[in-house]
């Protein structure tokens, strides 16, 4: 199998990544997007998704591993590679003295499936004037503007860093609906990174959490949702608390413990009633809780690991 | 190399800095008035409005096209395009010498045809003319080189006060000497092989800085 | 046809099961046919603006009750007969049952021997079974205090 049908169904591939700055590393960063799917990265702040997105467009160059996005080499083959990525990034601006027509303008002439009647569109759909100088834009209007500009060279792959923040909730609502439509193509594929987690929640396919430069968790959103539970017990007056295998926290009260799971299975139910202790419930988590339980885990392993080392 | 996106890319540069631009030519061209119609006081100070023109422009042009890119962060958008810092480097080292080398070529033609035809000026003057001439390139080139590697308006200002300074203690230094100041008022051109020296490093010093900002610009790892 | 389903972020149950349970809502009431064809997983994803691994899994689970039939590379319908379901789900127990006699006689087992293994099976999936019930349970009783 050569090279290329190899990495055909994934559109972007992250091996060993890593990149190293002063206060602040990316390590063993792997990350697998496969065409057709959305996945959404999520990370408190400073954690790295920013310097990762980067790195995927070639705008950094990594310190090890090796980044294929489109089953392109990236940073040497970026300019190759960008022509069919579209990028919006929280930092990005546009030129403010120039009116977002000519912004149009110069992006169709750049590339070849720019769809004017969908830019027209977009333009309705996210009531923008395209005669209006782009200093005069909110900026909820600047970043929809960025991404009219993407969204309308129909790009093989969209790359978001915070497409919704600082959006108002009709905003989110018209972007989100747009990113949606993308995938009515399976040949379409989008990474994008948010705090927002009930976005994320809604519309990814994938999710993958990052913190302190390091993947901690990434799979299929159905698997996370499905994986975490928090089971609130009942104890008998002189019970202990049921020693499960994946149980990462225990909080509640003496007699009212409630245990965090992320490997849930209908048989902890049964093995908890074995082991005398009531199930009085089992909650599912938002991906918001999801998210704060992982990083905490994660943390508190590795401060264990750096007392033991 | 890309040069369709090069092209692009320049274009996008000249449309954004179309108010400069205009003002930079109209200001030269009122100095090559002064200077093609004053008599000699007016070649004088036509001259020094010129030079000022130039400076000015070149600081303020080469400025905006180097370090404001990262100040009003349009650098992420720039290079979101189908480019690598190769072509964006191109493009930008053209369009500065472009906006530069337009009035210059012009104020330099204009100075050599008025030093060469008119009766009441010396024709001495035509090398010192060169070489000063040639000297504003060579900072403008600096400044740009400045600009673009460091993309850091403090440095890039300072590039500029460096270029301030030079073009004075050069002019100075040059015009004494004796290769150059012999004949700098006499009534004929005369290229001393001092002069041909002086030329010819400040072409070298050019061809290096240009050279040198596109190598050091290539081998850059991180645009953000 | 299916813009009409409305996901809630409130509701605490999982989405997939929102999806579920409006889709059969809808057949019940004979909104969406019996046999008619229902928009493919990725249509429905757009127009829901939910994932598209979501509505995969609710499309699962419908099949598995046999609410909506897969053709295999020519998208989905509703089960012309929810009966259908059944039938499809006997023949395949019998495809099974055949299976098991063949393998018995290879193995030199007998119909009783065979029997008591197929208690045991039955026995450990009715085991597991109870104990999502129970869990379910348990988190009906929740909601509803």
């Amino acid at each position: 199998m050569n090279d290329v049908e190899s990495h055909n169904d994934l559109a972007v591939h992250f091996e060993g990544v890593g990149k190293r700055y002063h206060h602040f590393a990316l390590e063993k960063i792997n990350l697998e997007l496969p065409t057709g799917s959305i996945m959404g990265f999520i990370g408190p702040n400073g954690a790295g998704k920013s310097t990762t997105i980067r790195i995927l467009m070639g705008l950094l160059h990594q310190d090890a591993g090796a980044v294929r996005v489109l089953g392109r080499n990236m940073p040497d083959e970026q300019a190759a590679a960008k022509m069919d990525i579209g990028f919006v990034s929280e930092d990005m601006r546009l030129y403010g003295a120039a009116p977002l027509r000519w912004h149009m303008e110069f992006v169709r002439s750049i590339y070849p499936r720019w769809d004017q009647p969908y830019a027209e569109e977009l333009l309705r759909r996210f009531d923008l004037k395209p005669e209006q100088k782009i200093k005069g834009l909110s900026h909820g209007q600047r970043v929809k503007a960025a991404l009219l500009l993407a969204l309308a060279r129909r790009p093989r792959l969209l790359v978001l860093d915070e497409p919704t923040t600082g959006l108002d909730p009709v905003a989110r609502h018209e972007v989100l609906a747009e990113l949606m439509a993308v995938l009515a193509d399976e040949q379409r594929t989008i990474l994008f990174s948010s705090h927002n987690t009930l976005d994320v929640e809604q519309i990814s396919d994938q999710i993958t959490f990052i913190d302190r430069g390091r993947i901690i968790d990434s799979d299929d959103k159905e698997i996370f949702l499905d994986r975490w539970r928090r089971l609130r017990l009942q104890l008998p007056p002189d019970g202990a608390v049921p020693k499960l295998p994946g149980v990462i926290e225990v909080g509640g009260s003496g007699r009212l413990p409630v245990l965090t799971t992320n490997r849930f299975e209908p048989a902890m139910v049964y093995a908890c009633n074995e082991l005398g202790a009531t199930v009085q419930a089992v909650d599912t988590m938002t991906l918001e809780e999801i998210f704060v339980a992982n990083v905490q885990r994660k943390r508190t392993q590795e401060e264990r690991e750096e007392v033991t080392v | 190399m890309n040069f369709t996106m090069v092209r692009r890319l320049i274009l996008k540069d000249w449309y954004l800095q179309r108010l400069p631009i205009a003002l930079s030519l109209l200001g030269g061209v009122a100095a090559m008035a002064v200077l093609v119609l004053g008599g000699k006081a007016g070649f004088t100070l036509g001259l020094i409005l010129l030079v000022t023109v130039l400076v000015a422009s070149s600081a303020i042009s080469t400025t905006n096209l180097t370090v404001l890119e990262r100040k009003e962060q349009t650098l992420p958008f720039v290079m979101s395009l189908p480019i690598s810092f190769r072509e964006y480097t191109a493009a930008k080292l053209i369009v500065i010498l472009v906006v530069f080398l337009i009035p210059w070529s012009v104020a330099m033609g204009a100075s050599f045809a008025v030093l060469a035809l008119s009766p009441t000026h010396s024709q001495g003057l035509i090398p010192y003319v060169a070489i000063m001439g040639s000297e504003m390139l060579m900072s403008t080139c600096f400044i740009a080189a400045v600009g673009l590697i460091t993309e850091s308006q403090g440095w890039t200002i300072t590039a500029v006060m460096i270029g301030n300074v030079a073009i004075n203690g050069i002019g100075y230094w040059v015009a004494h000497i004796e290769g150059v100041s012999q004949y700098m008022f006499g009534p004929v051109m005369r290229w001393t092989p001092a002069a041909g020296a002086l030329l010819f490093a400040e072409y070298a010093s050019i061809a290096l800085m240009l050279g040198g900002t596109f190598l050091v610009q290539s081998r850059k790892k991180d645009f953000l | 046809m299916h813009s009409d389903i409305v996901i809630s972020q409130s509701d605490g149950r999982p989405m997939y099961q929102q999806i579920m349970e409006q889709i059969k809502q809808r057949v019940a009431v004979g909104e969406w046919a019996r046999g008619a064809e229902i928009p493919s997983i990725r249509q429905l994803a757009v127009a829901l603006q939910v994932s598209v691994i979501t509505v995969k899994r609710a499309y699962l689970e419908l099949e598995r009750e046999g609410v909506i039939l897969t053709q295999h590379g020519k998208g989905s319908i509703v089960a012309p007969d929810p009966g259908l379901g059944q039938r499809l789900y006997d023949e395949e127990l019998d495809a099974h049952i055949e299976q098991v006699a063949r393998l018995g006689a290879l193995l030199g087992l007998g119909p009783d021997q065979l029997a008591s293994r197929v208690q045991e099976a039955t026995d450990q999936f009715i085991a597991a079974r109870l104990a999502v019930q129970g869990a379910d349970a348990a988190r009906t009783t929740k909601e509803q205090e």
